[in-house]
């Protein structure tokens, strides 16, 4: 009895634990609905910021990207289009474009060499893999990128986590540009299998 | 190293991990309007890599909260995107301007990438781009076609406007040893060279339309002839 108790309970206070998802919300955000919005900042707000700072590094302009990334995210909600992806997606694509549009400013590229120089490529699979313990997802993506050759991971990361242009990561690692393009793709595709993803 | 229409594929993995440079991402973005494969593919390789930016969650400094929300209080949100009303005139050509525009941003995105001459061909790259989308948005714009008898075909977006023609050929075998494209304009007092083909899949501009009533492709010795020396390989008319 207990145990079936227990099952009912769990079965039952699933959905309320879970809560509006990014979707639901973000569709209630594009009619204006200010409340939605800040349950929407509740739900996203530590991945965004969590990329952001990852990429932009800096802590105050880390705040400013993300204060805009939010801010762009209320201004155009009304464009979100379900059909093609998640409302997370959205928001992270949107926050990730943001960031390395950041990286990459004509203020950051005064600072480019000395970005690269300080770069060990092998540093965003170990910081990543420092960080990444205890949640469900982090452990997964963890375990997923493990099965992604060292190029393949290696071109994902340093595009993804450090903000470099294929031609950066290219030369970074002495490798072609026809080369860096098929690893990145080769290198999502497994990761996608793994996670099993479906867009 | 090149980049074709047939390696654009390619590009999924760099675009969802944002690598591309703003220019190859507009072109690449063209390509995707007219590849469902490929859309799919970046939906799906876009959703995973937003799995990477959640996996290093951390949270924001506690006092952006309250900023975040006052600033969405006072910001008008962007209206929804409309549908757009089709244009009955303008209708007949969008489906091969689209074309258009995706085959010459194929192959505007053939660039060397050798290290020293990248800035300089991104620039080329640019300044021809924009080129063809001012050529796209010119109100009068109409795209003319014509084919070979080997297969090949010819694409030109015409503007009598701007007076110019933008030519773009597909499938054009090699010229023999020693030859090359050559590209005329025809009208009541003869053919009057518009320049040589440098390569078989780049566009080429033509300027000084007025008076020609057909676009025509030959095949002449290199360095071009002063008028054509051979049959046409192929006609476009312009009128």
């Amino acid at each position: 009895m207990p145990e079936r108790e227990r099952a009912l309970q769990s079965l039952q206070s699933t959905p309320r634990d879970v809560g509006p998802t990014a979707d639901d919300l973000l569709a209630l955000v594009a009619r204006g609905d200010e409340a939605a919005f800040e349950r929407l900042y509740d739900v996203m707000a530590g991945s965004v910021f969590g990329l952001i700072r990852r990429v932009v590094r800096d802590q105050a302009q880390s705040e400013e990207v993300f204060q805009e990334v939010m801010l762009e995210v209320w201004r155009t909600a009304t464009r979100f289009d379900p059909d093609r992806g998640s409302a997370n997606t959205w928001i992270l694509t949107l926050t990730h474009r943001r960031a390395v549009d950041r990286v990459r400013s004509a203020q950051a590229a005064t600072h480019r060499e000395d970005r690269a120089a300080r770069l060990d490529p092998a540093r965003p699979f170990d910081e990543v893999s420092e960080q990444v313990d205890g949640r469900l997802e982090q452990r997964q993506v963890r375990r997923c990128l493990s099965f992604l050759t060292e190029l393949q991971r290696e071109s994902v990361l340093l595009a993804y986590y450090q903000g470099y242009s294929y031609p950066e990561v290219s030369s970074l690692l002495g490798i072609p540009l026809g080369t860096v393009k098929t690893r990145m793709r080769d290198g999502l595709i497994r990761l996608r299998d793994c996670m099993g993803v479906t867009g | 190293m090149r980049t074709t229409s047939a390696d654009l594929h390619t590009l999924t993995g760099a675009y969802a991990v944002n690598a591309l440079s703003d220019l190859e991402r507009t072109a690449f973005e063209a390509h995707l309007t007219r590849c469902q494969s490929c859309a799919v593919e970046v939906t799906e390789l876009a959703a995973t890599a937003a799995r990477l930016g959640a996996a290093v969650e951390f949270l924001p400094p506690p006092q952006l909260r309250a900023r975040v929300l006052a600033a969405a209080a006072e910001t008008r949100q962007l209206s929804p995107h409309t549908a757009r009303v089709p244009d009955p005139r303008r209708k007949r050509w969008a489906g091969g301007l689209l074309a258009a525009a995706c085959l010459v941003a194929a192959v505007f995105v053939t660039v060397d990438y050798s290290q020293s001459g990248q800035e300089r061909q991104l620039a080329q790259l640019s300044s021809e781009y924009s080129r063809f989308s001012d050529f796209l948005s010119t109100p009068d714009a109409k795209l003319i076609n014509g084919r070979a008898p080997n297969g090949a075909t010819g694409t030109a977006v015409v503007s009598a406007s701007r007076d110019e023609a933008l030519f773009l050929a597909k499938d054009l075998p090699q010229a023999p040893d020693g030859h090359t494209y050559q590209l005329w304009l025809i009208g009541a007092d003869g053919p009057h060279s518009a320049g040589l083909l440098d390569s078989r899949s780049s566009p080429v501009v033509v300027s000084g339309l007025t008076g020609a009533q057909e676009v025509a492709l030959t095949v002449e010795p290199s360095g071009g002839s002063k008028a054509p020396t051979t049959p046409k390989v192929m006609a476009m008319p312009l009128a």
